[in-house]
């Protein structure tokens, strides 16, 4: 009876995600207990039971910590983008339209994939703030893990992008500004790629716990509208924020462009990403 | 009683280390029986216990098998005379309600 109950329980444990060490440890213990007493195998809990606590307790901290370790990663990458932005001014940068398609593709990439690394980041992290308790309902596991996910995929993509526009353009950017960018892009991506392991470990707990998972408006302490509307807000604020900056650099024409290009890439993300990222429900 | 199964986890280690057996069998017959706790489920809180650093445990061999024992650090130990004042205020409290 033990050892088909320990049979089962280590089954289980596998199903929720937790292996190795301390799948071990945990059944060594499970063991000893149920073999010090008569009535301990009946009192001890189904192997499901025991398993899903395990995972349940587990699955908020790593999420968590995850979520933590990718902001960090982040906020690293982030300021090796900053730099390199602003460096950008005093390096040369050609006409785009003299850019090669690898620099074009580059160049797109490097403005879309930091908004999103920002945004999911940023909500994951304000998920976890927000969210305290020791166990979480698996639907927010869920949320602040794929968010987690997006952001660090987002991050990467961006390094990958800013170092391959700066390997395009080396001939005839400032050799500093490419030396500092490849450099900095190629340190971000290891702390993105180290962020990622708790992060791997998080997402392959899947605890059963009952709940729902919150949404932006939850996030953000708004009062609840309709989420495209909300969404069509944000874009129109994203558009005439470029638009003014844009203007006061004097070329109202090409940042009324650039603006709905912005908006509409809001618009998209939210569509593509919005389900997925538990923006809206 | 879910609430307070850190307190009972903490409380039943404060004289001793103990097994996981030996720290539910202390909580029943220390209750007479009253407080049963789900015995499966008292690992995880263990577990949780000693990543917080309330708990430290090691290998131990006795009679052929190994078990692991708990023990409260120094931590484990403020925070259960911490958590004791809490309960006695709040006992009191309710108590001078009832009457």
């Amino acid at each position: 009876m033990i050892d088909a109950y320990l049979d089962d329980l280590g089954r289980e444990l596998g199903a929720v995600g937790i292996r190795g060490r301390l799948r071990r440890r945990i059944l060594a213990e499970a063991e000893d207990h149920l073999r010090s007493g008569p009535e301990a195998l009946e009192r001890f809990g189904s192997a499901q039971l025991v398993a899903n606590r395990f995972a349940a307790e587990l699955g908020a901290r790593a999420s968590r910590r995850a979520a933590v370790g990718a902001f960090a990663a982040l906020a690293f990458a982030g300021a090796v983008y900053a730099v390199a932005f602003v460096g950008a001014s005093f390096a040369g940068v050609p006409d785009p339209d003299t850019f090669p398609v690898a620099a074009v593709l580059a160049f797109a990439a490097i403005v879309l994939a930091p908004q999103v690394a920002f945004v999911a980041g940023a909500l994951a992290l304000v998920r976890t703030l927000r969210r305290r308790e020791q166990e979480l309902p698996s639907a927010e596991l869920r949320v602040i893990n794929r968010r987690t996910g997006v952001a660090l995929a987002s991050g990467l993509v961006t390094m990958g992008a800013l170092a391959l526009f700066a390997n395009e353009l080396r001939s005839e950017l400032a050799g500093w500004w490419v030396a500092s960018t490849l450099t900095g892009a190629a340190v971000a991506s290891v702390l993105l790629v180290l962020a990622s392991v708790p992060a791997g470990r998080a997402a392959v707990l899947r605890p059963q716990v009952a709940g729902a998972a919150g949404d932006l408006f939850d996030d953000l302490g708004l009062p609840r509208i309709d989420p495209w509307r909300f969404a069509g807000l944000v874009a129109l604020g994203v558009g005439l924020l470029v638009w003014i900056a844009g203007a006061i650099q004097g070329d109202p024409l090409d940042a009324a462009v650039r603006a709905a290009a912005e908006a509409l890439a809001c618009l998209s993300g939210f569509a593509v990403l919005g389900r997925y990222l538990g923006l809206r429900g | 009683m879910k609430g307070h199964v850190d307190l009972l986890l903490l409380a039943a280690l404060r004289r001793e280390p103990l097994h996981g057996y030996a720290i539910v069998e202390h909580v029943r017959e220390a209750s007479h029986g009253a407080l049963g706790l789900a015995e499966g489920t008292v690992y995880p809180a263990l577990h949780r216990l000693e990543r917080t650093g309330l708990l430290a445990s090691s290998w131990l061999t006795a009679n052929g098998r190994r078990r692991r024992v708990y023990e409260l650090t120094a931590r484990g130990r403020a925070k259960l005379a911490s958590e004791q004042s809490d309960w006695k205020t709040f006992s009191r409290a309710v108590e001078a309600v009832l009457a």
